[in-house]
């Protein structure tokens, strides 16, 4: 059984957008969608609503950077540094470009980065690239990274 | 033109030895005791025997009774009491048993008790009534005198008339000790030397020390030979008597020896002391031996004390006029400083001014290694180098001379412009000087001989320097000195410096403030951008994403997705829109000026009120508004504050069957405090760290409507009032929006 896709997004239209591209790509992995950093991490800590879940770390988490409550590199950097949850891979998704965010994101050890493009055809296939890498081929070894660039 | 002869050293420091309090005898016009309590005599001037009969060897231990007879003894025992001071009393005037007459005066120094016998030729005690009148005329005199010069003229002529000297003068003394005769009285026969200058070696230091103790000092006959004092040395302490407030007291050889030169065979001098100095004196010369008894000196001593005190007033009168106008000087040029950004480029706009304030003839501003001038200066390299040599040789907050060459070698190149130099530095921390300069005054001093010549006639003795001989007008002529500076411009350029310093320090504190708020505009122009890149980009890029999948999706049945599409579309597009107009607002808040007034919080509030009740219409809202104060604040800027809270609060009631919107002030002693509280969503206090950033959220989108800057604006609001902003909250429960504002008073 393949092990689903956390998607945290906040905004209702990003999401649509998100779960649109993903759906496109044909991966068949399960799409879990939460809507804010504290959600998140309740899932991945299994607690909250998300205490009775079954055990199991997602394939992959997209993560937006700007999220209500705890912000994305705040789940990122709390991912990083709790055992069991280290070796996860995050896709950042954002639509900022600055240098600073993607700095500060590898410092805190992201995998990918998606800076969400404006043209929606490049975010389908930034999306897809991206779950086939990291939902079809799984396993990643411990600390790879690869930036995804999404206009290529 | 005499050209200055560089005297020698030996010169001046030989008279400045001469033993003048000490000299071990007297002016034997008269004969000097001194006494014991018991008043038995101690010592006896030698020339005791050519007045009294009595040897002065005998009457050593002997009592007073033994030199003056019972009754002059008698007369004085009673005066001559231990409590006598320093300064010689008349306390009689007695006849010994020979018939001569004495005035007698007493002091008590030196552990003795002196008592000095001056002879005069009446029986009767001095009678000062015929004096009275000249004194009182003098005082009548003296608020008719235009000035100093003319008051001067006027003590002269009195003391002429009270001594009958044949010449009185009144010098005063520069800054160099040099004296300047600036009022004369004399008898035709007498040489003038009125505007002639006296050199200030004529007077040697220590007799300038004693002459501010003692204040009239007469020698009655030049020729005298002096009286030693028997036995020579004071029995209490083993010293030579100190004789320095003595009346009889002999002076130095040298002194006579100028009397001499001078033809003068009597002279007086009375101290003129103005503020604790020695401003000047009186002085009288007679070409013959003058006699003058004690009460006659007495007046002239109070014409001196007269004088010296109209010339204090005066002076001070005429100095506090002068500081006066400099200073009036100094605040229109301070005035014109305060505008515009750069004060020191502002003070090349006042330099007439400048120039005025300090009657330069040249003045510089250095800015750095940038040299502004105006009038007649050296040129920029000279006004560097010279700069540099004040930088590297502290003077102080002000230096100032009348004479830059003497101290500064090069500047003998520009003693033209600049002989007299005013400089002061007006930055502490930047190399910013601002330079006064004067130029040479070339003037010619008339001395009253050959200042220089003095050494020139050696006598005999070798170790003994001879006072110079001629007193025939002399002149010099003076280079590279300016008119000297005076000591209220002095004071006033360093009250100038002073304000300078305190315009540079509120520009840097002003530049501080700027700095601060720029800072604080960058910050948030960084969160701006950044907001902008985040915020601002996905309503677009959702309307060309769903735009992108309706063109695709073009020709599906799926209608209801379609539908969806669009609407998506639309708020998107209106969220862009309001995200727009709320990132304007919001970077307005923080440019636009404060503009406070009386505000009056309950009519604020009933406003704002009014106007949410179209948001809430067809929902149940309890607003509870309790008594709100009338505070001092920008109404247009607390208005939006206030309306963001209570909108907030209707807003996030929206799913309450019954909102209750609370609102309330507390009055503390420095501030009031305002609360607004609903009982609607609340939020997760986890969180309330983030509530009033740009564009923070705590709840999703479709939960509640908004941009997420309305809390942001309200911080920037309240602490533009330099207040503060705080939130507490029980989720589910409800929140409670809290800010201070000092209480202000108008300003």
């Amino acid at each position: 059984m393949l092990k689903p896709i956390l998607l945290v997004e906040d905004n209702p239209n990003d999401l649509e957008l998100t779960l649109i591209a993903l759906s496109k790509s044909q991966l068949a992995n399960q799409v879990i969608v939460v809507r804010d950093g504290a959600e998140a991490l309740d899932y991945l800590h299994r607690r909250g609503e998300y205490a009775s879940r079954p055990a199991g770390n997602p394939a992959v988490v997209l993560l937006d950077l700007k999220l209500p409550k705890v912000d994305g590199l705040e789940v990122l950097r709390n991912i990083r540094t709790t055992d069991g949850l280290k070796s996860l891979p995050v896709v950042m998704l954002t639509s900022s470009k600055e240098e600073q965010d993607l700095v500060r994101s590898y410092e805190l050890g992201v995998n990918a980065y998606v800076v969400k493009p404006v043209d929606f055809s490049e975010f389908v296939r930034a999306i897809a690239d991206l779950g086939i890498f990291w939902a079809v081929l799984n396993e990643p070894p411990p600390g790879s990274q690869r930036y995804v660039k999404p206009n290529k | 033109m005499n050209q200055a002869v560089t005297a020698p050293v030996l010169d001046l420091s030989t008279c400045d030895k001469e033993p003048i309090r000490t000299p071990g005898s007297i002016q034997p016009h008269g004969f000097l005791l001194t006494l014991g309590a018991d008043l038995a005599v101690l010592q006896a001037s030698a020339n005791l025997g050519d007045w009294t009969g009595v040897a002065a060897i005998d009457a050593i231990g002997r009592p007073l009774a033994f030199v003056l007879g019972d009754v002059a003894a008698h007369k004085l025992a009673s005066e001559l009491v231990p409590e006598l001071g320093p300064r010689p009393l008349y306390v009689g005037t007695v006849t010994t048993p020979n018939g001569r007459h004495f005035d007698v005066l007493a002091h008590r120094w030196d552990g003795v008790t002196i008592v000095e016998f001056e002879s005069v030729d009446r029986a009767e005690p001095a009678d000062f009534r015929h004096l009275y009148p000249l004194i009182g005329d003098f005082l009548l005199k003296v608020n008719d005198a235009s000035g100093i010069e003319a008051l001067a003229v006027l003590a002269c002529q009195h003391i002429r008339s009270v001594t009958g000297f044949g010449r009185v003068l009144v010098y005063r003394f520069d800054a160099d000790g040099h004296g300047h005769v600036m009022a004369e009285a004399r008898d035709e026969r007498y040489h003038a030397y009125l505007g002639q200058h006296f050199p200030a070696s004529d007077i040697p230091a220590q007799a300038r020390a004693l002459y501010k103790l003692s204040r009239i000092r007469l020698i009655q006959d030049a020729n005298y030979t002096p009286a030693p004092l028997v036995p020579a040395l004071n029995p209490v302490t083993g010293q030579p008597n100190d004789l320095s407030f003595a009346a009889l007291r002999s002076v130095s050889p040298v002194h006579l020896q100028y009397m001499r030169n001078m033809n003068t065979l009597a002279s007086m001098s009375v101290s003129l002391m103005v503020k604790g100095r020695l401003w000047g004196l009186i002085s009288c010369h007679n070409e013959g031996p003058t006699p003058v008894a004690f009460e006659k000196r007495t007046a002239c001593e109070q014409l001196g004390q007269i004088l010296a005190l109209c010339i204090e007033s005066r002076e001070d009168a005429a100095d506090l006029q002068f500081r006066l106008e400099v200073r009036r000087t100094m605040v229109a040029m301070l005035a014109g400083l305060t505008q515009g950004s750069d004060f020191i480029e502002n003070l090349s706009h006042v330099f007439p001014d400048l120039l005025r304030f300090a009657r330069a003839s040249g003045v510089a501003i250095m800015i750095d290694d940038r040299i502004l001038t105006y009038g007649d200066t050296p040129d920029q390299d000279d006004i560097q180098a010279l700069v540099d040599w004040l930088t590297l040789h502290d003077h102080g907050d002000v230096f100032h001379t009348d004479k830059l060459s003497a101290l500064y070698p090069p500047a003998e190149r520009m003693t033209r412009n600049a002989s007299g130099l005013l400089a002061m530095p007006i930055s502490r921390i930047h190399k910013h000087y601002l330079l006064w300069f004067r130029a040479e005054y070339v003037h010619t001093i008339e001395w009253a001989g050959n200042p220089h010549a003095k050494s020139i006639a050696v006598t005999d003795a070798p170790t003994q320097l001879s006072p110079r001989t001629s007193f025939a007008a002399w002149r010099e002529t003076i280079h590279g000195t300016s008119q000297p500076w005076h000591e209220g411009e002095i004071e006033m350029a360093l009250e100038f410096r002073t304000a300078l310093l305190g315009i540079a320090l509120e520009r840097a504190e002003q530049m501080a403030e700027l700095a601060e708020e720029l800072g604080r505009a960058n910050k948030e122009l960084e969160a701006f951008s950044y907001s902008v890149s985040h915020d601002l980009r996905a309503p677009l890029r959702h309307i060309v994403g769903f735009a992108d999948l309706l063109l695709e999706s073009a020709g599906s049945e799926d209608a209801q997705q379609r539908q969806r599409f669009l609407k998506n579309i639309k708020e998107a597009a209106r969220l862009a829109g309001k995200l727009v107009d709320d990132l304007l607002s919001f970077s307005q808040m923080g440019r636009a000026s404060l503009h406070p007034t009386t505000v009056d919080m309950g009519e604020l509030v009933t406003a704002c009120v009014d106007k949410l009740a179209l948001e809430g219409r067809g929902r149940d809202i309890e607003w509870d508004i309790g008594p709100l104060p009338t505070i001092w604040a920008d109404p247009t800027f607390l208005h939006l504050a206030m309306f963001n809270l209570l909108s907030n609060a209707v807003k996030f009631t929206g799913q309450r069957d019954r909102a209750v919107i609370r609102v309330s002030c507390e009055d503390l002693p420095h501030e009031w405090v305002f609360h607004v509280a609903d009982n609607g969503a609340g939020f997760n206090m986890e969180y309330v760290h983030k509530l009033f950033g740009v564009f923070q959220r705590l709840h999703r989108m479709e939960d509640f409507q908004g941009t997420g800057i309305g809390l942001a604006n309200v911080r920037r609001i309240v602490e533009r009032h330099d207040g503060r902003v705080w939130a507490e909250s029980v989720q589910g429960e409800g929140a409670t929006f809290s800010f201070a504002l000092p209480k202000q008073t108008q300003h």
